[in-house]
């Protein structure tokens, strides 16, 4: 369903994206795992529409979305929940949840806020704490509040950026718990992570990047048979 | 008795010190921006507004309306040529110099605009009042009452509307609302515009109630919408109010136990102690202690 071909992406005169091409299938968990500087938050910003990419194209179920700025990408049902949360601090949970429904027309106003009453029964804790500013949440906390965020503009796949990193493993047990569910109830995903083992719970197909390119891919088991990828990532042989 | 008519004379005043206080930390608090060139753009909207009160014959109306018109278009001028391009994390700096030089620029328009030192400044006529012993005069009431409107109008504008959500969103973490889609187009200047009709309803209620305009009344302005800030708390919006509110009941009550020569002084001794014991104001503490934001973009 989305379909990334070729991808070149610098910051000024260094490129961080070589040629990275990858598809995300419908309805699955498609996992990036790669180093410290691989180039896979650049791969993320460029889906997202945040950098601009040197060449290449990005297409999601027949829409073209190369070259596209971050609003009309969100549109299109592309959304990112970016590396360390990013929530708006000041703002109440509940604003929080608002603000990620700004691509939806107002004439939605109802139905934004059957969305939002859906985000409560699915992250309770987002319910509790409605009122407080985000600043004040745990980590944990902040990482289901971005992921309800970007459920807010109702996507049709979902990209996430490290969600666990920073966090305590119960919390990150439960994020994963989260993404499950998601998954199982239809939602497609992007999911970079550095927690093999981890990914390993949910992702139906994997790929490695290494700077700047796609050296790896392939499904859960021809992952788990990699040498290189069994000492690097699961540690040890 | 007296106590109560100061108070009240005091909270007059306040009201105005509060829109000028709210014009910085709107600025400040949404953009972390200071403009220094303020006080010269209320100048410079008093000054337009007398210079085209014979022409336009609107009386006091007239005042009114072109000053705070001329203020806000100053403004939004020092935004587009000061802060627009210097809109960076760190351009700061840059922009506070740039606006320091404009204000020179506007202080010179305004005077080639009134070339005499003192111009009067007509007021819109109400009628005083009295309940029993305390006087309130009739155009600081209306004062009060417009500045307390204004207040709410910005209070519901930014906390109750979907343009308000963006742009606290937008201040918040700009890269965040950028990613979400929800990034505000010209932030700065509706800032900066909307600073600039708070700036100079301030600056016609205050001229108007003084009944006289003088070239030193841009950097005075500057001086009490700065001080309200830092007494309220760096940012603060509400802060900015209570600052303003406390800033006029100080200077009334200063002047009237000690004397007027006393007020600037017992003014400046309050922002040296609350620059001591709370150095992120009154309201600004949390901003002040855990803001690293503001940091990064001072
Ligand atoms: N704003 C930037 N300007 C210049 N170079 C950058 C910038 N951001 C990232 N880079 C470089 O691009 C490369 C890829 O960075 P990127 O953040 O995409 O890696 P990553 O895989 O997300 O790493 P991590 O696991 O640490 O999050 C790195 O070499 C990095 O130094
Ligand atoms: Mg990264």
């Amino acid at each position: 369903m989305l379909s990334v071909n070729n991808l070149v992406t610098s910051y000024g005169l260094i490129k961080a994206l070589k040629g990275v091409s990858l598809e995300a299938k419908k309805g699955a968990v498609t996992c990036i795992l790669g180093p410290n500087g691989a180039g896979k938050t650049t791969l993320m910003f460029t889906l997202a529409g945040i950098l601009a990419p040197d060449t290449g194209t990005v297409s999601l179920l027949d829409q073209n979305l190369t070259g596209l700025g971050a609003p009309k990408i969100l549109r299109k049902g592309l959304a990112l929940v970016p590396e360390n949360r990013l929530v708006f601090p000041d703002l109440s949970v509940y604003e929080n949840l608002l603000a990620g429904a700004f691509t939806q027309s107002r004439a939605m106003a109802a139905q934004v806020s059957d969305d939002i009453d859906k985000m409560y029964d699915r992250f309770p804790i987002l319910k509790a704490r409605h009122d407080q500013p985000a600043g004040n949440l745990s980590g944990g906390e902040q990482q289901m509040l971005a992921l309800a965020r970007a459920l807010m503009s109702r996507p049709s796949i979902l990209l996430m950026d490290e969600p666990s990193v920073g966090l305590s493993p119960l919390i990150v047990d439960e994020i994963f718990a989260i993404i499950k569910q998601l998954n199982e109830d239809g939602m497609s995903i992007l999911l970079v992570e550095q927690n093999a083992t981890k990914a390993l719970q949910v992702a139906d197909y994997f790929y490695l990047l290494d700077q700047g390119k796609v050296t790896f891919s392939g499904t859960p088991d021809q992952l788990k048979d990699d040498d290189i990828i069994k000492r690097a990532y699961l540690g040890g042989g | 008795m007296d106590m109560l008519q100061t108070s009240i004379d005091g909270l007059m005043i306040g009201s105005t010190y509060a829109l000028l206080g709210l014009s910085f930390a709107l600025v400040f608090g949404i953009m972390r921006r200071i403009n220094l060139a303020f006080g010269a753009c209320l100048l410079f909207g008093a000054s337009l507004a007398i210079y085209l009160e014979p022409i336009l014959g609107w009386g006091a109306w007239g005042l009114f309306f072109v000053t705070i018109v001329g203020v806000a278009l100053a403004s939004a001028y020092v935004e587009r040529l000061c802060f627009a391009p210097h809109s960076k994390r760190h351009g700061a700096v840059t922009a506070m110099i740039a606006s320091f030089a404009v204000w020179m620029q506007l202080d010179e328009i305004s005077s080639q605009l009134l070339p005499q030192r003192t111009h009067a400044f007509q007021g819109i006529e109400v009628p005083n009042l009295w309940w029993g012993e305390v006087f309130v005069r009739g155009d600081q009431l209306l004062h009060f009452v417009i500045a307390l409107v204004s207040i709410l109008v910005l209070y519901l504008l930014l906390y109750k509307t979907r343009l308000g959500l963006l742009i606290r969103a937008t201040a918040d973490s700009p890269e965040t609302a950028h990613l979400l889609g929800a990034r505000v187009p010209w932030l700065g200047f509706i800032i900066f515009l909307l600073a600039g009709i708070l700036g100079g309803l301030a600056a016609f209620m205050i001229l108007s109630a003084d009944g006289y305009v003088t070239p030193l009344f841009g950097l005075w302005s500057t001086f009490k919408g700065l001080i309200a800030m830092i007494i309220g708390g760096v940012g603060s919006l509400t802060g900015a109010v209570i600052g303003g509110l406390i800033l006029g009941l100080v200077e009334t009550h200063a002047g009237a136990v000690l004397g007027a020569e006393f007020r600037d002084m017992v003014t400046f001794g309050l922002v040296f102690l609350v620059l001591i014991i709370r150095p992120g104001g009154l309201m600004g503490v949390k901003i002040y202690r855990t803001d690293s934001l503001a940091q990064e973009r001072v």
